[in-house]
Protein backbone atom coordinates (compact mmCIF):
# COMPACT_ATOMS: atom_id res chain seq x y z
CA UNK A 1 0.00 0.00 0.00
CA UNK A 2 1.29 3.71 -0.90
CA UNK A 3 0.04 6.67 0.42
CA UNK A 4 0.84 10.50 -0.10
CA UNK A 5 0.50 11.66 3.82
CA UNK A 6 4.24 12.95 3.80
CA UNK A 7 3.54 15.21 0.60
CA UNK A 8 -0.19 16.05 1.91
CA UNK A 9 1.55 16.77 5.42
CA UNK A 10 4.33 18.80 3.61
CA UNK A 11 2.59 21.10 1.79
CA UNK A 12 0.75 21.84 4.95
CA UNK A 13 3.80 22.29 6.52
CA UNK A 14 3.25 20.01 9.89
CA UNK A 15 5.30 17.71 11.51
CA UNK A 16 4.83 14.00 11.79
CA UNK A 17 4.04 15.10 15.31
CA UNK A 18 1.60 17.59 14.58
CA UNK A 19 0.16 15.14 12.12
CA UNK A 20 0.10 12.47 14.86
CA UNK A 21 -1.53 14.79 17.10
CA UNK A 22 -4.51 15.32 14.67
CA UNK A 23 -4.79 11.63 14.31
CA UNK A 24 -4.46 10.77 18.07
CA UNK A 25 -1.70 8.52 17.40
CA UNK A 26 2.20 8.04 18.35
CA UNK A 27 4.87 9.74 15.69
CA UNK A 28 6.03 6.54 15.30
CA UNK A 29 2.94 5.46 13.54
CA UNK A 30 2.57 8.20 11.58
CA UNK A 31 6.46 7.90 10.38
CA UNK A 32 5.72 3.84 10.25
CA UNK A 33 3.16 4.80 7.61
CA UNK A 34 4.41 7.51 5.65
CA UNK A 35 7.40 5.29 5.07
CA UNK A 36 5.27 2.25 4.01
CA UNK A 37 6.64 0.30 6.88
CA UNK A 38 2.73 -0.51 8.20
CA UNK A 39 -0.50 0.24 6.82
CA UNK A 40 -3.30 1.96 8.50
CA UNK A 41 -6.46 0.41 9.48
CA UNK A 42 -9.59 1.84 7.80
CA UNK A 43 -10.77 3.90 10.57
CA UNK A 44 -7.20 5.46 10.70
CA UNK A 45 -7.55 6.19 7.18
CA UNK A 46 -11.04 7.84 7.65
CA UNK A 47 -9.74 9.81 9.83
CA UNK A 48 -6.56 10.87 7.48
CA UNK A 49 -9.38 11.43 4.88
CA UNK A 50 -11.40 13.54 7.29
CA UNK A 51 -8.52 15.37 8.46
CA UNK A 52 -6.84 16.31 4.84
CA UNK A 53 -10.20 17.01 3.27
CA UNK A 54 -9.73 14.08 0.81
CA UNK A 55 -11.27 10.77 -0.10
CA UNK A 56 -9.56 7.94 1.38
CA UNK A 57 -8.17 6.22 -2.38
CA UNK A 58 -7.12 9.94 -3.04
CA UNK A 59 -4.11 9.35 -0.17
CA UNK A 60 -4.31 5.39 -0.16
CA UNK A 61 -3.72 3.13 -2.85
CA UNK A 62 -2.39 -0.28 -4.05
CA UNK A 63 0.21 -0.63 -6.72
CA UNK A 64 -0.76 -3.88 -7.82
CA UNK A 65 -4.32 -3.05 -7.71
CA UNK A 66 -3.27 -0.14 -10.00
CA UNK A 67 -1.28 -2.19 -12.20
CA UNK A 68 -4.09 -4.87 -12.67
CA UNK A 69 -7.05 -2.61 -13.45
CA UNK A 70 -5.36 0.31 -14.82
CA UNK A 71 -9.11 1.97 -15.21
CA UNK A 72 -9.88 1.70 -11.82
CA UNK A 73 -7.44 4.15 -10.87
CA UNK A 74 -7.75 6.48 -13.75
CA UNK A 75 -11.82 6.50 -12.79
CA UNK A 76 -11.20 6.93 -8.97
CA UNK A 77 -8.64 9.81 -10.16
CA UNK A 78 -10.87 11.72 -12.18
CA UNK A 79 -13.71 11.26 -9.41
CA UNK A 80 -15.91 9.02 -10.85
CA UNK B 1 -7.83 23.60 7.02
CA UNK B 2 -6.99 24.38 10.71
CA UNK B 3 -3.55 23.17 11.22
CA UNK B 4 -3.14 20.94 14.09
CA UNK B 5 -2.50 22.17 17.16
CA UNK B 6 1.13 21.85 18.09
CA UNK B 7 0.67 21.18 22.27
CA UNK B 8 2.07 17.87 22.99
CA UNK B 9 0.58 14.71 21.56
CA UNK B 10 -2.74 13.99 23.38
CA UNK B 11 -2.10 10.14 22.97
CA UNK B 12 1.76 10.01 23.89
CA UNK B 13 0.26 11.72 26.94
CA UNK B 14 -2.32 9.33 28.11
CA UNK B 15 0.11 6.56 26.78
CA UNK B 16 3.13 7.74 29.26
CA UNK B 17 -0.17 8.32 32.22
CA UNK B 18 -0.57 4.53 31.64
CA UNK B 19 2.86 3.06 31.58
CA UNK B 20 3.61 4.57 34.52
CA UNK B 21 0.23 3.13 36.53
CA UNK B 22 1.21 -0.18 34.47
CA UNK B 23 4.76 0.35 36.21
CA UNK B 24 3.15 1.18 39.75
CA UNK B 25 0.76 -1.77 40.07
CA UNK B 26 4.02 -4.27 38.36
CA UNK B 27 5.80 -2.81 41.15
CA UNK B 28 2.62 -3.31 43.55
CA UNK B 29 2.19 -7.01 42.50
CA UNK B 30 6.07 -7.64 42.44
CA UNK B 31 5.94 -6.20 46.35
CA UNK B 32 3.12 -8.52 46.98
CA UNK B 33 4.39 -11.60 45.71
CA UNK B 34 7.73 -11.15 47.49
CA UNK B 35 5.45 -11.12 50.45
CA UNK B 36 3.50 -13.85 49.72
CA UNK B 37 6.73 -15.88 49.01
CA UNK B 38 9.17 -15.00 51.77
CA UNK B 39 6.34 -13.70 54.54
CA UNK B 40 5.45 -16.92 55.62
CA UNK B 41 9.50 -17.95 56.70
CA UNK B 42 10.91 -14.27 57.64
CA UNK B 43 7.67 -12.32 58.76
CA UNK B 44 5.09 -14.08 60.38
CA UNK B 45 6.47 -17.66 61.13
CA UNK B 46 4.21 -19.60 58.90
CA UNK B 47 1.23 -18.10 60.82
CA UNK B 48 -1.72 -19.63 57.83
CA UNK B 49 -4.18 -16.66 58.35
CA UNK B 50 -1.07 -14.25 57.33
CA UNK B 51 -0.12 -16.46 54.76
CA UNK B 52 -3.89 -16.83 53.60
CA UNK B 53 -4.08 -12.62 53.38
CA UNK B 54 -0.90 -12.40 51.56
CA UNK B 55 -2.27 -14.84 49.28
CA UNK B 56 -5.11 -13.07 48.70
CA UNK B 57 -3.63 -9.29 48.66
CA UNK B 58 -1.41 -10.80 46.12
CA UNK B 59 -3.85 -12.36 43.99
CA UNK B 60 -6.04 -9.42 44.37
CA UNK B 61 -2.89 -6.54 43.13
CA UNK B 62 -2.49 -9.11 40.25
CA UNK B 63 -6.14 -8.88 39.23
CA UNK B 64 -6.19 -4.79 39.38
CA UNK B 65 -2.53 -5.26 37.43
CA UNK B 66 -4.33 -7.90 34.54
CA UNK B 67 -7.12 -5.05 34.66
CA UNK B 68 -4.57 -1.98 33.92
CA UNK B 69 -2.85 -3.68 31.65
CA UNK B 70 -5.67 -4.24 29.47
CA UNK B 71 -6.74 -0.28 29.74
CA UNK B 72 -3.40 -0.09 28.40
CA UNK B 73 -3.53 -2.28 25.81
CA UNK B 74 -6.85 -0.57 24.69
CA UNK B 75 -5.20 2.75 24.61
CA UNK B 76 -2.40 2.07 21.89
CA UNK B 77 -2.52 3.16 18.96
CA UNK B 78 -2.77 0.42 16.02
CA UNK B 79 0.70 0.05 15.11
CA UNK B 80 1.89 -0.05 18.84
CA UNK B 81 -1.26 -2.75 19.62
CA UNK B 82 0.43 -4.57 16.85
CA UNK B 83 3.85 -4.45 18.70
CA UNK B 84 2.88 -5.77 21.99
CA UNK B 85 0.39 -8.60 20.29
CA UNK B 86 3.21 -9.87 18.24
CA UNK B 87 5.76 -9.69 21.69
CA UNK B 88 2.65 -11.63 23.74
CA UNK B 89 2.41 -13.90 20.77
CA UNK B 90 5.93 -14.85 20.43
CA UNK B 91 6.51 -14.78 24.71
CA UNK B 92 3.16 -17.69 24.52
CA UNK B 93 4.91 -20.07 21.86
CA UNK B 94 8.37 -19.66 23.51
CA UNK B 95 7.14 -20.26 27.37
CA UNK B 96 4.94 -23.24 25.82
CA UNK B 97 7.61 -24.95 23.13
CA UNK B 98 10.52 -24.27 26.28
CA UNK B 99 8.27 -25.00 28.93
CA UNK B 100 6.71 -28.39 28.38
CA UNK B 101 10.18 -30.19 27.42
CA UNK B 102 11.87 -28.49 30.36
CA UNK B 103 9.05 -30.17 32.60
CA UNK B 104 10.13 -33.24 31.05
CA UNK B 105 13.39 -33.01 31.77
CA UNK B 106 13.27 -32.51 35.38
CA UNK B 107 10.52 -35.73 35.30
CA UNK B 108 12.99 -37.53 33.53
CA UNK B 109 16.20 -36.54 36.02
CA UNK B 110 18.03 -35.42 32.53
CA UNK B 111 18.93 -32.08 33.85
CA UNK B 112 20.47 -32.02 37.35
CA UNK B 113 18.22 -29.39 38.71
CA UNK B 114 14.63 -28.82 39.62
CA UNK B 115 12.78 -26.83 36.44
CA UNK B 116 11.55 -23.67 38.83
CA UNK B 117 9.02 -21.78 37.30
CA UNK B 118 10.60 -18.96 38.32
CA UNK B 119 13.20 -19.92 35.20
CA UNK B 120 10.12 -20.14 32.72
CA UNK B 121 9.13 -16.60 34.30
CA UNK B 122 12.20 -14.99 33.64
CA UNK B 123 12.74 -16.80 29.91
CA UNK B 124 9.18 -15.10 29.06
CA UNK B 125 10.05 -11.72 30.53
CA UNK B 126 13.49 -11.83 28.53
CA UNK B 127 11.71 -13.35 25.39
CA UNK B 128 9.08 -10.62 25.96
CA UNK B 129 11.90 -7.62 26.55
CA UNK B 130 13.35 -8.55 23.19
CA UNK B 131 10.40 -8.99 21.05
CA UNK B 132 9.27 -5.79 22.24
CA UNK B 133 12.33 -4.12 21.60
CA UNK B 134 12.47 -5.79 17.92
CA UNK B 135 8.89 -5.02 17.53
CA UNK B 136 9.91 -1.05 17.94
CA UNK B 137 13.04 -0.60 15.77
CA UNK B 138 11.47 -2.61 12.97
CA UNK B 139 9.02 0.49 12.97
CA UNK B 140 10.87 2.79 13.95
Amino acid sequence: MKNRLKVLRAERDWTQAQLADALDVSRQTVNAIETGKFDPSLPLAFRAARLFGMRIEEIFHDPALDAACPSVGTEIKAGR
Amino acid sequence: MNQPKSRENAYELRSRTNVLRLFRWNGAWAVATALMVFGPKFLWKNALVFTVLAVALDVAVGIGMILVNKKYLADLDELQRKVQLNSMGITLGVGLIAGAPFSVLDSYHVIPFHADIASLLILMSLTFAVSNLYGRWRYR
